[in-house]
């Protein structure tokens, strides 16, 4: 008993907000001024996302913990030290509230982060579609044509093989299939290259092709990824293979009389509802190249009812739990009258309003505190005065 | 009688600018630009009227409707660093003055030095004579014309480095050229309607018009008869050199009115929905080979515009003119509801209310010093109070008067953060002397006045653009520019008030100020807590509103993207104060320590960030900021410092006493034992 009580001491201290406050204040200046060479992606994976981290200034490597230790022990800090330890009397009630709004907005955090899903639907005018596709991730998906004309589809998800590499490949294994899919490695950015006789290659060679890595874009979403795969059939059959994001058909293999497509695509989900775009606009300034406005005209289509919205920057369309932004649009070189299509980001995340309702409980909170001090402060100088 | 007079004398004149007029031939800079056609100087100076009503017109310029006279005096900033000329005679001009100048008499304005470099190097690069020119210096467009093709073809050259990557002299040939390019754009502007254009050798148009030569809006308000004429010419093998001659005529109208684009002064007549932009001749040429043709009263505009160009040599009738000018585009405007602002604007930028304002807070500040000197004077207070008050009202009505012209919350870009903070921030200062009445939040309310509106004035300077002007499409939204910016901004404001006093604690404590009055101290900690304690809300519920825009307009509520990431720094920084000072482990010093730190933390969100020229937030980017923020981190730094080590001396110091008062009274103690 003792020894949690001294644990909840040590966890409820002000001493370890301070230093964990500094902490996550050094952390989101050093990741900031690490986008500079790095891009966004890089700094949020090093500083934010990380347990420990090495920071390297000029020639001397500094080991720091990373952004989700510092806000994950921030956070056990806040509920010991600031809501179960903490005093109850009006004259903290006002703080009391402020950290109750903070937990909200940490909750929303976690919801977002372990619930939501985002991607974009990108369409041309006049283009449909019920699926949108992720910025980051990818999957491996097997397709199977059905005699009925429908396609049957088995996927297998970034978490399950993005590791893989010389020594450590991910099996991926299913009873509905007739075979397994080994990756073997996979390269979060590269391009195929066939093999030529002058051309020297440490990767395997398949079909003549081999994978050349390249270094990560700053963009996370213009890296197309890649790997080698072996299909290993259930007579132990092995045949390697190469999946790239770019590849224009799937790989076609047939085991037991059954063919099946594999490729390596940005992993998708399917929407409750098609999105059709009739119409993108993008107005500028008059006598100038300055955006002033863009905007999509969709249809929504759902179990034969259609709605017409307009989605446009700052005003998205909210739909079954689904939110649809208008994002980007090209091409960017397009002339009057061409053809243009839009970029919907498409975001499901149940927490999507609670920063709201933490945002007002924290004022309500932050002001209680402050206007009772404030109303104290202005007695006790009246009362200097007479 | 008169008249003869008059016509001798203009002769006369005209007969003693000769001299001028083949020398600006002469040189090699009229060889490669093309002669000037205006008339070369003006009699007198525009009349007083004559330049109100001009300053009056409207202009469609960066996307918005606004007087000439914004028009120009931002075109001048731009060339010159200020908004006044001072020609080699000694005249000093408005900048609507100047700009009547530059397209109505070139041939006079080419000799004004206003072209402002600030590395002779520049000059010397694209091989011009600097014999009598200073290091910084300001230069005519004939000098600079001297050297006009060096200067093109470096401009070309450095246009392919990228801009961080260019040497200063580099960026400075290549923003003398754009300099260049754009005031010659602007003297030639009127070329069209100057021009005669000669039709003798067409019979078809003769017959058309009526005369040897016509002027250009004649030409565009019978673009379809000339049209006809052209295709019947067309069919027939005979006619081909009246054709050419047609043809000819149609080149030549084209080739005057090209790069009239710059000033658009002719209002469109359609609704501001359906046909958003204004005209110049330029487009209303093209426009007339469109099948509905231009409506008459464009043509009546255009010629409205030549009668201006060509009376600039006799100025009662160019006051006419101008007046008549005025009279057709004016309703034009006000019929599509594009003018109700112009007077508005025009009488903000008349009252001059920035820079009055910090006239006053000096002079507050002025008397706040005289109060530290003389504390009893109560005159003195009782000034420096009005000093201050009436300072922070024609800010405040500055504010105002912005919001009210643009139909926006009070800050929409960076410049606007700058007046918002000062004035949030004398205000804040002037509640705090209110409550406590110890002069101490005066002092600051005016301290603060001066530093942002200097600094405003400065950016302004540095910027050189207006400081008005349209938003991209993710900004162009009052409602999260009325909460999320304002709140932010407030937010920056007490973190500067903060660090301000902070200041003023760290230097009283380095240099003894009021060493016996402990009590002058504690009030400079309750000052500093209580600005912190008010901002930690606006900062805190700014930066989650922010997050919340970001979900409405981006789809994530947190990305830490710079901007974000500087807004989460300040909040860090001021909840960082109030936990260390609950938990005892910083006072008085160390609370005035870090909030003069949170200053840097402030000044990095809020102009940092934007040098660092990543992120989906980057759009407030000026290069001169650079020099100064280091300027303010190296200062407050430093004081921090110095402040730091007189603690920890003083505080060795106190011990060494307290340890010889001890060992002396053992001593004492010890004696009569």
């Amino acid at each position: 008993m003792k020894i949690l009580d001294s644990l909840l001491d040590a966890f409820s201290s002000l001493w370890l907000s301070c230093v964990l406050l500094v902490l996550l204040g050094l952390l989101t200046w050093l990741g900031t001024l690490y986008q500079v060479e790095h891009g966004l992606f890089a700094a949020q994976v090093k500083y934010f996302d990380s347990l420990f981290l090495i920071h390297q200034a000029g020639p001397v490597a500094i080991p720091l913990p990373g952004g989700t230790l510092v806000m994950g022990i921030l956070f056990v800090n806040l509920v010991c030290g600031g809501i179960v330890r903490m005093r109850k009397t009006k004259a903290t009630a006002g703080i009391l509230v402020t950290h109750v709004g903070i937990l909200m907005l940490i909750a929303a955090g976690f919801v977002k982060a372990y619930y939501s899903e985002d991607g974009h639907v990108t369409l041309y005018e006049g283009q449909r579609s019920n699926l949108f596709e992720s910025y980051h991730h990818w999957e491996v998906a097997i397709t199977e044509p059905l005699p009925s004309g429908e396609v049957r589809e088995t996927v297998a998800a970034h978490e399950d093989f993005f590791a893989a590499g010389p020594g450590q490949s991910a099996l991926l294994r299913t009873k509905s299939l007739p075979f397994d899919v080994e990756v073997t490695r996979f390269y979060p950015n590269c391009d195929v290259f066939p093999k030529g006789p002058m051309v020297g290659s440490d990767v395997p060679v398949v079909d003549g092709y081999f994978l050349q890595a390249r270094p990560l874009e700053k963009d996370n979403e213009t890296n197309v990824a890649g790997a080698y795969v072996t299909l290993i059939g259930r007579d132990g059959a092995r045949r390697e293979a190469i999946l790239h994001g770019q590849s224009r058909a799937p790989l076609n293999v047939e085991y037991d009389g059954r063919r099946f497509g594999v490729a390596l695509r940005r992993e998708q989900w399917v929407m409750p509802f098609t999105v059709a775009l009739e119409n993108f606009e993008k107005e500028d300034h008059p006598r100038m190249m300055m955006p002033k406005s863009f905007s999509s005209d969709v249809v929504v289509v759902e179990e034969g009812s259609e709605r017409k919205v307009k989605i446009s920057m700052n005003e998205p369309l909210r739909q079954e739990g689904l939110v649809l932004y208008q994002a980007s649009w090209g091409p960017s070189n397009a002339r009057p009258g061409d053809r243009l299509f839009s970029t919907l980001a498409v975001v499901r995340n149940p927490a999507d309003q609670y920063p709201l309702y933490s945002c007002i409980v924290i004022a309500i909170g932050l002001v209680m505190h402050f206007s009772m001090k404030l109303s104290k402060h202005i007695r006790h100088e009246a009362e200097k005065v007479a | 009688m008169k008249i003869l007079a008059r016509t001798l004398a203009l002769l006369l004149a005209l007969a003693a600018l000769l001299p001028f007029a083949r020398a600006a031939q002469s040189d090699e800079a009229a060889g490669t630009h093309g002669t000037l056609h205006g008339p070369l100087q003006r009699s007198a100076p525009w009349p007083a009227e004559t330049i109100e009503l001009a300053a009056s017109l409207p202009i469609q310029d960066g996307g918005r409707i606004k007087p000439l006279s914004t028009y120009a005096s931002f075109m001048l900033l731009r060339l010159n660093g200020k908004r006044a000329v001072e020609t080699s005679t000694g005249e000093k001009l408005s900048p609507t003055e100047w700009l009547l100048d530059v397209l109505f008499v070139p041939g006079q304005a080419e000799s004004y030095p206003i072209f402002m470099v600030a590395d002779i190097q520049a000059v010397e690069a694209i091989g011009i004579s600097v014999a009598d020119k200073k290091k910084r210096d300001r230069y005519s467009a004939a000098e600079l014309r001297k050297g006009r093709g060096k200067l093109y073809e470096l401009a070309r050259e450095y246009e392919r480095i990228e801009e961080k990557n260019r040497s200063t002299v580099q960026q400075q040939v290549f923003s003398l050229a754009l300099n260049l390019d754009v005031y010659e754009r602007l003297e030639t502007s009127f070329d069209f309607a100057r021009h005669d254009l000669d039709i003798s050798g067409s019979t078809g148009l003769r017959k058309v018009f009526g005369a040897d030569s016509i002027r250009f809006s004649q030409l565009v308000g019978r673009v379809p008869e000339v049209m006809a004429l052209q295709r019947g010419l067309r069919s027939d093998t005979s006619a081909a050199p009246e054709l050419q001659a047609l043809n000819r005529t149609l080149q030549e109208a084209s080739s005057v009115s090209q790069g009239t684009g710059i000033l658009a002064l002719v209002p469109s007549l359609g609704s501001v929905k359906a046909e958003p932009e204004w005209h110049a001749a330029e487009d209303l040429f093209m426009r007339a080979f469109e099948p509905e043709g231009v409506d008459a009263r464009y043509v009546t505009a255009l010629a409205r515009l030549e009668d201006v160009a060509r009376s600039a040599s006799d100025m009662p009738r160019f006051s006419k003119a101008i007046s008549d000018l005025h009279g057709t585009v004016v309703p034009m405007a006000d019929a599509r509801g594009e003018y109700e602002k112009i007077g508005l604007e025009i009488s903000y930028y008349k009252a001059n209310l920035i820079t009055n304002s910090l006239v006053v807070f000096i002079l507050g500040f002025l008397l706040a010093a005289g109060l530290w000197l003389a504390p009893r004077v109560k005159a003195l207070y009782l000034g420096a109070s009005v000093a201050v008050l009436v300072a922070t009202g024609m800010l405040t009505a500055a504010i105002v008067l912005r919001c009210m012209i643009r139909e926006r919350p009070p800050v929409s870009t960076l410049y606007e953060t700058v007046l918002f903070v000062t004035a949030t921030g004398a205000l804040i200062a002037l509640a705090m002397e209110w409550i406590n009445r110890q002069r101490m939040a005066l002092s600051a309310a005016a301290i603060l006045g001066v530093i942002g509106l200097f600094i405003a004035n400065g950016y302004e300077t540095l910027d050189k653009k207006d400081t008005m002007p349209q938003l991209v499409a993710v900004l162009d939204t009052n409602f999260w520019l009325a909460t999320h910016v304002t709140a932010i901004t407030i937010g920056y404001s007490a973190g500067m008030l903060a660090a301000l006093i902070a200041s003023v604690y760290l230097v009283s404590k380095v240099l003894g100020v009021k060493r016996a009055d402990p009590q002058y101290f504690r009030n400079l900690t309750r000052m500093t807590y209580g600005t912190l304690c008010f901002g930690l809300i606006f900062s805190v519920v700014g930066t989650i509103l922010g997050g919340i825009w970001a979900n409405e307009s981006w789809g994530r509520f947190w990305g830490w993207d710079p901007k974000e990431n500087g807004a989460l720094l300040i909040c860090l920084a001021q909840i960082v104060v109030l936990h260390a000072r609950m938990g005892g482990y910083v006072r008085d010093f160390g609370i005035q320590m870090l909030a003069a730190f949170g200053g840097t933390v402030v000044a990095f969100s809020w102009f940092g960030v934007n040098l660092l020229g990543v992120g989906l937030h980057s759009y407030g980017f000026t290069s001169g900021i650079h020099t100064a923020l280091w300027t303010y981190y190296g200062i407050q730094w430093g004081l921090m410092a110095v402040a730091g080590a007189h603690h920890i001396y003083e505080r060795a110091r106190d011990a060494a006493v307290q340890e010889a008062l001890r060992s002396g009274s053992r001593e004492g103690s010890a004696k009569p034992s």
